[in-house]
């Protein structure tokens, strides 16, 4: 079932939360479930970790290509109910896709066997499980789900949070870990997580 | 395919008839059988397969296949939609009936998203006829963007591309000026010789700062792109098929490949049905986006005259919802719920070079009202620009998914 009832928890006069999240479905799919290459799925994330990510792009904390100037149409009660609504729907991921990308006719989200063995290593030599736990699927103390994440996502946030010029807020622990990795092995992470369904 | 499926809806259920298979009218009957999967809804759309506009710029310059710009309507059937390949002929608001050419639906509630249609004679010399064949718009995506391909790769080195660009307000503000964008990507490295001349009957244009801004940085501007605004003459008075030539007051300008887009109304079912004004667009409730001009027509996308929402794909996904919403409320006997928009484009200047404009807005005072959005920032990084074009390929593939799937 989609979980969208109009109405259902529609607070006084207010938008409802399916109203508010389906305006995002545009770029991250019906019900947040994005079909990539590069726009991250945010259905099923911990609702904390998705009010903490609009709540940063909204304070212009957090940079961003586009969310930031999203994130400021919406006031903090808004950003609240409609994660909530969000980690309520399904995980989705790797949504079967026949298109092809541009002219070069490769699907998307290939993984590489050899960088997702290279990746398993990597996830537990650089201490990543320590919080991404069970290969990247836990969502304990919030933490947001890694595994199945489109792979061109999780390069760039990566990418991201080691460019120092970028200071996008991250766990200290995290960040001294991701700052050790090199690109190669960070694009090795990114092919293990997408791997994981 | 072809005949019609039973027309009336048994007696004692809700009928919704959803006319137009694109941006905005799938969005709709996939959200009303999401939110109440016991209303009957019938999608009537013209063609079997739809192809769709947004990033078919690149299919002119020969980087994107048209294949992956095609989608068909499996995916909608399986939400319980019966889908119908028929042309819709009529509509009588007073016996709720839709006719189409191969029989007649009656309707509890009406969804109409049937895009543009273009004004070929405001433009003298110009008729649907040349536009098929020799001045193609390419703006509805099919036929003409293959056309208008294969003149691009035919036209010799040295000839310019002309493009006459349409008055406000039209489909998609920043199209012309990023397939402007992008054919000049394309003459850079195939015909050096050639430019794109660009005649405008308007003085300024979308994201107008950001495109010139890229256009001097990508070095389109002035060998590759010249733009021509109607205070220097962009304003077309004649065109001249036979001879390949669009006539300004201030000059004339001869090519093999010649893209027209001409000035636009809602589409001809809604301006044949009664729905549009004066201006030629549909005026609707913006609230609900039912018609003012017809009880239980909601009229969504290009169509409508949606003042604070631009002619975009996203903001008809948007407005479709909205509408799904209202019309479920109706349904149920509920009041209408308050509506949230977002509309956002991104637009390529090069295939690693996007940039975007976003808008969030709200229902307030009887008005769309903006809360947050705007453009690109102008001092971004190269490799911020290429992310962004490597979004809007990801926004294509969510968007279609939302859509068809
Ligand atoms: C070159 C170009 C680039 C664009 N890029 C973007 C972009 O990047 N982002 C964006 O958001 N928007 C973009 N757009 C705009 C976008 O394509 C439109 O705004 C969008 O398609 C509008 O949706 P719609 O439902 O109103 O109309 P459409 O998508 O055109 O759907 C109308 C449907 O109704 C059917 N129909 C019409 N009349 C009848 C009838 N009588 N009977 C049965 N069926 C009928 C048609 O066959 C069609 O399938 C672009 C447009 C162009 C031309
Ligand atoms: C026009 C496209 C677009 C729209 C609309 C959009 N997003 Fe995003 N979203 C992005 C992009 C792109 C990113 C990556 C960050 C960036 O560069 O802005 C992102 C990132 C995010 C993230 C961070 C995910 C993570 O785990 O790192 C969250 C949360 C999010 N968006 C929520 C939303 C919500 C909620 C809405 C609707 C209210 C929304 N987005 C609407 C494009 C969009
Ligand atoms: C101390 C706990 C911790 C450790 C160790 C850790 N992470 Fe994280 N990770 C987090 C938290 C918390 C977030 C959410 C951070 C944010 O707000 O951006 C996160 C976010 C991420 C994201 C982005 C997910 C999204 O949806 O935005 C990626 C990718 C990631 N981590 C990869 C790694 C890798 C690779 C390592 C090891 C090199 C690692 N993490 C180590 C806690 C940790």
């Amino acid at each position: 079932t989609s979980g969208m009832m109009m109405g259902a928890d529609a607070r006084a006069e207010g938008i409802t939360a399916a109203a508010l999240a389906n305006t995002c479905a545009g770029c991250h799919g019906t019900n947040g479930v994005a079909v990539g290459p590069a726009m991250p799925t945010i259905a099923g994330q911990p609702a904390a970790h998705l009010v903490n990510m609009m709540k940063e792009f909204k304070s212009g904390e957090r940079p961003a290509t586009i969310m930031d100037r999203i994130a400021k149409g919406y006031s903090d009660e808004e950003i609240t109910e409609l994660s909530k609504y969000l980690a309520t729907q399904k995980w989705g991921n790797n949504v079967a896709n026949a298109r092809l990308s541009m002219k070069t006719g490769t699907p998307f989200n290939q993984v590489d066997d050899a960088l997702v063995a290279k990746g398993a290593k990597l996830h537990e030599s650089l201490k990543c499980k320590k919080c991404h736990e069970d290969n990247g699927r836990s969502m304990e103390d919030d933490t947001p789900r890694v595994a199945g994440q489109w792979q061109d996502y999780l390069l760039i946030k990566m990418q991201d949070y080691k460019n120092p010029d970028m200071k996008v807020p991250q766990p200290k622990k995290m960040k001294k870990n991701i700052d050790n990795a090199s690109l190669e092995e960070l694009e090795a992470i990114a092919h293990f997580y997408a791997s994981q369904k | 395919m072809g005949v019609a499926a039973p027309a009336i809806a048994n007696s004692h259920g809700n009928h919704v008839v959803v006319v137009g298979g694109g941006y905005g009218g799938a969005v709709a009957a996939k959200y009303i059988r999401m939110a109440d999967p016991t209303v009957k809804v019938t999608l009537i759309e013209q063609n079997e397969y739809y192809y769709s506009c947004p990033l078919s710029n690149p299919v002119i310059i020969g980087i994107r296949d048209m294949e992956v710009q095609k989608w068909g309507y499996d995916g909608l059937k399986k939400h319980g939609i019966d889908v119908v390949i028929d042309t819709v002929t009529g509509i009588d608001a007073g016996s709720k009936t839709v006719t189409t050419k191969g029989g007649k639906f009656k309707y509890t509630k009406l969804v109409l998203s049937p895009g543009v249609e273009f004004n070929y004679a405001a433009i003298p010399g110009l008729t649907k006829e040349i536009a098929h064949t020799s001045m193609p718009h390419a703006w509805k995506a099919g036929p003409q963007t293959l056309l208008l391909r294969d003149k691009l790769a035919a036209m010799k080195d040295g000839e310019p591309f002309v493009m006459v660009a349409p008055p406000n307000p039209f489909r998609c503000p920043p199209g012309p000026y990023e397939r402007a964008s992008l054919v000049a990507h394309y003459l850079k490295k195939h015909k050096p010789k050639s430019k794109v001349i660009i005649l405008d009957p308007k003085d300024k244009f979308s994201k107008m700062g950001l495109f010139r801004g890229g256009w001097k940085e990508l070095g389109y501007e002035p060998n590759y792109i010249e733009w021509i605004p109607a205070a220097e003459g962009g304003k077309v008075t004649k065109v001249d098929a036979a001879t390949g030539t669009v006539y300004t007051d201030m000059g004339e300008y001869k090519s093999s490949c010649i893209n027209i887009i001409p000035p636009m109304t809602a589409g001809s079912i809604a301006v044949a049905s009664g729905l549009t004004d004066k201006s030629g667009w549909c005026p609707v409730d913006l609230k609900t986006f039912e018609s003012t001009l017809a009880k239980d027509v909601y009229v969504i996308g290009d169509s409508s005259a949606a003042a604070g929402l631009p002619k975009s794909g996203y903001a008809a996904n948007s407005e479709a919802k909205v509408a799904a919403a209202a019309v479920v409320a109706a349904l149920q006997g509920k009041p209408a719920p308050m509506p949230s928009y977002v509309n956002t484009c991104y637009s390529l200047l090069a295939p690693d070079y996007g940039i975007s404009v976003a808008l969030v807005s709200v229902f307030e005072d009887g008005k769309i009202t903006k809360k947050s959005g705007g453009l690109s920032p102008s001092t971004a990084s190269k490799a911020h620009r290429k992310q962004e074009a490597f979004y809007a390929e990801s926004w294509y593939q969510s968007i279609m998914a939302d859509t068809f799937a």
